[in-house]
């Protein structure tokens, strides 16, 4: 690791000021992924700037939306009883996310700002766009088994590893940065990006920019059947091959409202809007599961090793709503 | 099918096995803990206890490796000046500037056409010449370890690149097998007997590449003082054999290379031999006359210090209709590295696991961009016992058969490969202690026919065996004044709880409480202990020092001979077996009352202390014998029909290792083998990528190994039946057998949980939708 | 360390400029010319290490068991390697230094923490507990008991991660079943694998009750 000059600040104001004094610095907070990158060369920053003082951790409801500071912890956010009540799919997304320790650590801002997991962007010996544009794409024919089929580009095929984002996703919320320009909101299936030509930009975030807080509006309706289901390689502590999450406000067996995104498969958390439509008004058989299931794979890809996704996917889909409908 | 009570009536004529009682009631909620705690257990829990770089010495520095980034090639150039000239840094050791390692062959290791030999590990900074991807090719020394880590990011190297060839479908094919006599083919009887049976199966089973990754990363402190001494602190299950290859390498004499080893954070057949990299840091040590750390990264785990080899094994069985085997073909195709020759015979297994007349086994092994692979848990036998024993139970499905009568049909009497009488086997106890454990009898055979939900469940079973060795162990025993007993070996122990177990013999051959003996190890000054691997340290260690204490007690009793004490009218020279040792006493065996504690008997003689070394060697009753320990692994799984997830939802093993010397140890090794083998059935792959001979997964977060939540509760069941043929404490092996077998239950009851089978360990998720 | 509330602006700026273009450099070159004379000829003997403090590092003040260490120390430092290597509390493992194995878990402020991806600097006013700071004197935690107990170690490397994690399971209120105990736990590698004797002591010491 480079040796790196770090400063600590205390309002978000001095964070926005001395991230833009200096090109190459960047904000710390959990540092969980951050220091596990530095570690392995992959990045490089020559300041570090702390901003786990900054006043960011409530987690708050007013008027119908919960507020949820950008450094409050994952391990907070998990077992917080306002979240645990009204938004019972972060919940589980988070603790299906990392191990205790990780969760004790990480926060809600920097577990969206969280990188690909792909080995080619890890190894600096490999070829990866992301981490250095122009070397081409790893992955693209190589170890690829955790990749995207979905919104991939030959650039790069790296799918986004958090599980949080998939409940926020799916939970409609809002991402409010701080810059010195003023407060901005994002829609948070707009803050991450596809890689397109660019892998190189994980999301929307602009320069100078600091999260302050995610928003999620509660529905009461559909916070009463959430699940979030991973499947991975082994019990806990790793990444999701596949993960789905999803709610659904049941009125009788009929399905009025449906919330539905996806982990392990895209560049971003990958909401499954067509889908949503199609279960609108349906029964809550297995059938129109099915059929919900096909449709969220239109347009899938995929690049060998991942072919697999292909089934677990919809399959995946299929078990996480006929669990959380009752059906099984 | 009622087969097992029909197995019970004919095939275990021996009643019911003696066991241990068992504390693993199920529903009992906290099992109640077994006497005699680990030896080790304070040092460990409070943080005290000392690994390989925790030894604090003056001067310290830190010495960080560099790979190369090619796998197949030389190198043209290494600008290393940047990190020469960051701060703190003392050295950047390279071929181009190393000392000399004097029994290196540097014409040799500039050759790569001569190939693999056998023994002949990386020789390092021997020259510009690349084998494989993450060789290492600079060692940079500084005075911090996050400096040296640094410096060495800036160590740059330009390459002539080959073509790396790590694609192991290509052996056979474009990469031919090595030759020698090693590679003859085995033939019992007809080898094509397999072919022609009335009932036969041939499949093809793959095992790749696992990685030991034991939680300790590899890692020595080294310094010399002088030109001529040595001293380092290792990570090591052998300190004698790891004295003897710093010997070797810098020609030095036996009483200048002093090697500890007090604590070793897990091995599993990695810590084995001696790597580059402990010679890497005796390089550094010398280049800058101060002590130096090194400590291997977790990737570098996966390039450094060996890994078990993949292995394409193809089984053909054939059987008459009553399931007695009638062939067995077993070949299995395995990788080495360019430079050195590895050999773990994974087909040995199927010439003595089952009585059968016709057998032939053919092993080759093919040289590839990798480093050299090594000894894992359960070596060659786990490979090969995966392949026969998921095999057997394709066979046992196409013959209809229970999978347990199948295996009972072919019980072995005799060695089936040499005849000669087994020292001692109560494998049928052990099959019939975790039967009954695990419900064996109430299963349905019929695949995919029990649902819980959406998860389907299945049974399956297997076999492990592996051969009980006795090797020759020196050690000391020495009484003390106070009352305390101190044993010595140079033996290491990376995690079985050989001190326990020690303790726990000379405890019991001494009559005095454990908590007054000593065991001290992990030192090359002490008694030659053997190396910890092959599950032979309690059979070969443990004799010794039944063998020193004994001695010790003679020695005792010599002392006593005079001692008015013993004086009777029969007695005037007592001699040993006129005594019994009870409770720090010296006791007359025909009358009670006349005894002497030892310390009084040591202070009647003005000695502050008695003490002996015995060698202990193997008996010569054993060449009429054969000796091997045998597992019988019992595994219900649940499979998701949906997302392909597999859960293990309850273990039974049950143990043929001879007398169990250290219950609570033992039962934690048996446990600790299922859980490996839960991480080979189901997670454990180091994948490569073809185009540049990279491991793509070369950290615990990819490579995945069990974790907390894929381990259900797991019963370890003895046979507990001493083996005093093979050596005086009777106690057989343990390490291997419970892993060996164990995969192929989990393959096993996948298949009988789904109907699926799958031959491509690991079987994860992808591979079940 | 550089608390923009404490510093004063000029010094802090020379300081800070001086230490940017040495970092960004980071050979001794650069520091011969950029060093106030004072520095070298005071230095003559450990150059190095004059150069390390006055460029490289900052002050840090930590509790560590009850104990307050006053430290200078390079902002890349994590917590870890300042325990194992400056401060030799090397119960406290390294298994993977990338917060993929759990051997390295301490408290912070009482909350378990991977201490391989905590910058030191980071943990400044803190109280970090590692395993050497568990047992009361000669008396030791019940967790440590326990673990002994249920033999729940083989070669004992993940032991004090493993430990540590425990207490803090049962703190939090997640060691009151079975299935969470393995949940809970999952963040904790053990290789030989002592998982089920893990399990039987956490839920002996959950059972028993009373504060730990």
């Amino acid at each position: 690791m480079i040796n790196f000059d770090y400063v600590k600040v205390s309002s978000s104001k001095s964070a926005i000021d001395a991230l833009n004094k200096d090109a190459s610095s960047m904000f710390i907070a959990g540092g969980t992924n951050l220091v596990d990158l530095m570690k392995r060369g992959v990045e490089s920053p020559e300041k570090l700037i702390d901003i786990t003082n900054l006043p960011l951790k409530n987690i708050e409801e007013d008027n119908g939306v919960i507020r949820i500071g950008a450094l409050a912890l994952n391990s907070v956010v998990a077992e917080d009883k306002l979240i645990m009540e009204k938004l019972p799919l972060l919940s589980l997304a988070l603790k299906a996310g990392a191990s205790p320790q990780l969760r004790n650590m990480a926060t809600t801002g920097g577990n969206m700002l969280q990188r690909t997991r792909c080995p080619y962007f890890y190894d600096t010996t490999m070829p990866c766009n992301k981490r250095q544009p122009g070397t081409g794409c790893g992955a693209l024919h190589g170890y690829n088994r955790m990749h995207a089929i979905f919104g991939a580009s030959v650039s790069c095929i790296a799918v986004h590893p958090s599980d949080m984002c998939v409940a926020l996703a799916a939970l409609d919320a809002t991402v409010i940065v701080n810059s010195n320009k003023g407060e901005r909101k994002i829609h948070f299936t707009d803050f991450h990006r596809l890689p397109g030509n660019t892998p190189e930009k994980d999301n929307n975030l602009q320069k100078g920019e600091l999260i302050t807080a995610v928003e999620v509006p509660i529905n009461d309706s559909l916070a009463k059947n959430s699940l979030y289901i991973k499947v991975r390689d082994r019990a806990s502590y790793a990444f999701a091959l596949v993960s789905v999450a999803a709610a659904l406000d049941m009125d009788g067996h009929t399905i009025k409202d449906a919330r539905l995104a996806m982990g392990g498969v895209a560049h971003k958390p990958w909401r499954l809007t067509s889908a949503e439509n199609f279960l609108k008004g349906k029964s809550a058989t297995e059938a129109n599961f099915k059929q919900a299931a096909t449709i969220a794979m239109k347009d899938a890809k995929v690049y060998g090793q991942n072919n697999f996704k292909l089934k677990m996917a919809p399959n995946t889909i299929v078990q996480t709503l006929k669990t959380v409908s009752g059906l099984s | 099918m009622d087969s097992l009570k029909t197995i019970k009536n004919s095939f275990f004529p021996l009643g019911s096995p003696h066991t241990v009682p068992s504390p693993l009631e199920k529903g009992l909620g906290i099992r109640p803990p077994l006497p005699l705690d680990r030896v080790t257990g304070k040092a460990v829990v409070t943080g005290t206890a000392k690994y390989a770089t925790e030894h604090e010495l003056d001067n310290i520095t830190y010495g960080v490796l560099v790979g190369s980034n090619i796998a197949n090639g030389k190198i043209q150039a290494m600008d290393t000046k940047a990190a020469e000239r960051a701060p703190g840094v003392l050295a950047v050791v390279t071929y181009l500037n190393s000392p000399k390692v004097p029994n290196y062959d540097y014409d040799a290791g500039g050759n790569p056409v001569k190939g693999p030999t056998g023994g002949k590990g990386l020789q390092i900074f021997d020259g510009p010449y690349i084998y494989f991807n993450g060789q290492p090719i600079a060692l940079v020394i500084a005075d911090t370890f996050e400096r040296a880590t640094y410096a060495a990011s800036l160590v740059k190297t330009q390459y002539e690149k080959g073509k790396p060839e790590t694609d192991f479908s290509d052996a056979g094919k474009t990469v031919k097998a090595l030759e020698g006599d090693r590679y003859k083919d085995y033939i019992r009887g007809d080898a094509d007997a397999y072919k022609n049976g009335p009932v036969k199966i041939e499949a093809e089973y793959l095992l790749p590449n696992e990685v030991h990754n034991p939680m300790e990363l590899h890692a020595i402190t080294a310094m010399w003082n002088g030109d001529s001494k040595v001293t380092v602190y290792d990570k090591t299950q052998g300190v004698e054999s790891t004295q003897r290859s710093i010997m070797n390498a810098f020609k030095l004499k036996e009483e200048d290379v002093q090697v500890y080893a007090p604590f070793v954070g897990g091995g599993f057949g990695s810590a084995l031999r001696t790597w580059p990299h402990e010679i890497a840091a005796l390089l550094g040590a010398k280049k800058t006359g101060r002590p130096i750390k090194l400590v291997l990264t977790r990737p570098q785990m996966f390039y450094m210090v060996g890994y078990r080899p993949y292995t394409l094994q193809r089984i053909g069985l054939s059987a008459t209709a009553d399931g007695k085997l009638t062939g067995i073909s077993h070949q299995s195709d395995s990788i080495t590295s360019m430079y050195e020759e590895f050999n773990e015979r994974s087909v040995n297994v199927s010439r003595i696991m089952y009585a059968c007349p016709n057998v032939m086994t053919q092993y080759r092994v093919y040289p590839f961009n990798v480093s050299t692979p090594t000894w894992m848990r359960g070596p060659g036998e786990a490979t090969g016992a995966y392949a026969l024993e998921s095999a057997l139970d394709e066979l046992s499905y196409a013959l209809n058969m229970d999978p347990l009568q199948l295996r009972l049909v072919n019980y072995a009497e005799t060695n089936p490969d040499t005849g000669k009488p087994y020292s001692s086997k109560f494998l049928k106890e052990a099959y019939q202690l975790a039967a009954d454990k695990i419900g064996w009898k109430d299963r349905n055979p019929k695949p995919g026919s029990i649902k819980d939900g959406d998860w389907m469940i299945g049974y399956g079973m297997a076999t492990g065996v592996f051969g009980a060795h006795r090797g020759t162990a020196k050690a000391l025993a020495r009484f003390l004044v106070d009352g305390t007993l101190v044993i010595q070996s140079s033996v290491s122990d990376s995690g079985p709880g050989t001190a326990t177990a020690m303790v726990k013999i000379a405890a019991d051959v001494f009559g005095m409480s454990p908590e007054k003996i000593n065991f001290e190890l992990g030192d090359s000054s002490m008694p030659p202990g053997p190396t910890q691997g092959g599950s032979s340290t309690t059979a070969t260690l443990g004799s010794a020092v039944h063998d020193v204490c004994e001695s010790l007690k003679g020695k005792m009793a010599d002392l006593a001979k005079e001692n008015s004490v013993f004086h009777t009218t029969e007695i005037h020279n007592v001699k040993l077996e006129d005594l019994s040792f009870e409770n720090g006493y010296m006791v007359l065996a025909a009358d009670k009352s006349r005894k002497i504690l030892l310390t009084d008997l040591l202070k009647d003689n003005n000695l502050k202390q008695v003490e002996v070394t015995v060698e202990s060697s193997p008996n010569d009753k054993m060449k009429d014998y054969v000796a091997y320990s045998y597992s019988a692994h019992f595994v219900k799984v649940a499979v998701h029909a949906l997302n392909g997830m597999v859960r293990i939802k309850q273990v039974a093993i049950g143990g043929d290792a001879g007398k169990i010397i250290s219950l609570k140890t033992a039962e934690s090794q048996m446990i600790g083998g299922a859980v490996g083998g839960i991480g080979m059935a189901l997670m454990e792959e180091g994948a490569i990528d073809n185009r540049y001979g990279r491991w793509m997964n070369n950290n615990l977060a990819d490579y995945h190994v069990p974790i907390q939540a894929d381990v259900p509760h797991i019963d370890a069941l003895f046979v507990n039946k001493p083996d005093y043929l093979l050596n005086p404490i009777g106690a057989k092996g343990m390490g291997e057998i419970a892993l060996i077998g164990f995969a192929a239950a989990v393959a096993n009851a996948v298949y009988n949980a789904t109907g699926k089978r799958v031959r491509e360990l690991p079987i994860t998720p992808d591979k079940l939708i | 360390m550089l608390e923009e509330k404490n510093d004063q602006p000029d010094k802090k700026a020379v300081l800070h400029t001086a230490r940017r273009n040495f970092l960004k450099q980071s050979s001794l070159l650069t520091a011969l010319a950029m060093a106030p004379p004072s520095l070298i000829k005071a230095a003559d003997k450990n150059l190095d290490e004059k150069f390390s403090k006055y460029f490289e590092q900052q002050s840090l003040k930590l509790e560590i068991n009850g104990v307050d260490h006053e430290l200078s120390v390079e902002p890349r430092v994590t917590l870890l390697d300042l325990l194992r290597e400056q401060l030799h509390f090397t119960g406290t493992k390294k298994g993977c230094d990338y917060g993929q194995c759990g051997a390295c878990t301490v408290h912070v402020d009482g909350k378990r923490f991977l201490s391989c991806l905590s910058l030191a600097i980071m943990q400044n006013g803190k109280k970090v507990t590692t395993i050497e700071g568990l047992a009361d004197g000669d008396k030791l935690h019940p967790m440590q008991e326990a673990f002994i107990k249920h033999d729940g170690f083989q070669c004992g490397y993940c032991t004090p991660g493993q430990i540590m994690s425990a207490v803090a399971c049962v703190r939090e209120g997640h060691a009151d079943s079975d299935d969470n105990i393995r949940e809970y736990m999952s963040g904790n590698i053990c290789r030989c694998g002592a998982y089920p004797n893990i399990v039987d002591a956490i839920k002996e010491v959950k059972e028993k009750g009373g504060t730990i």
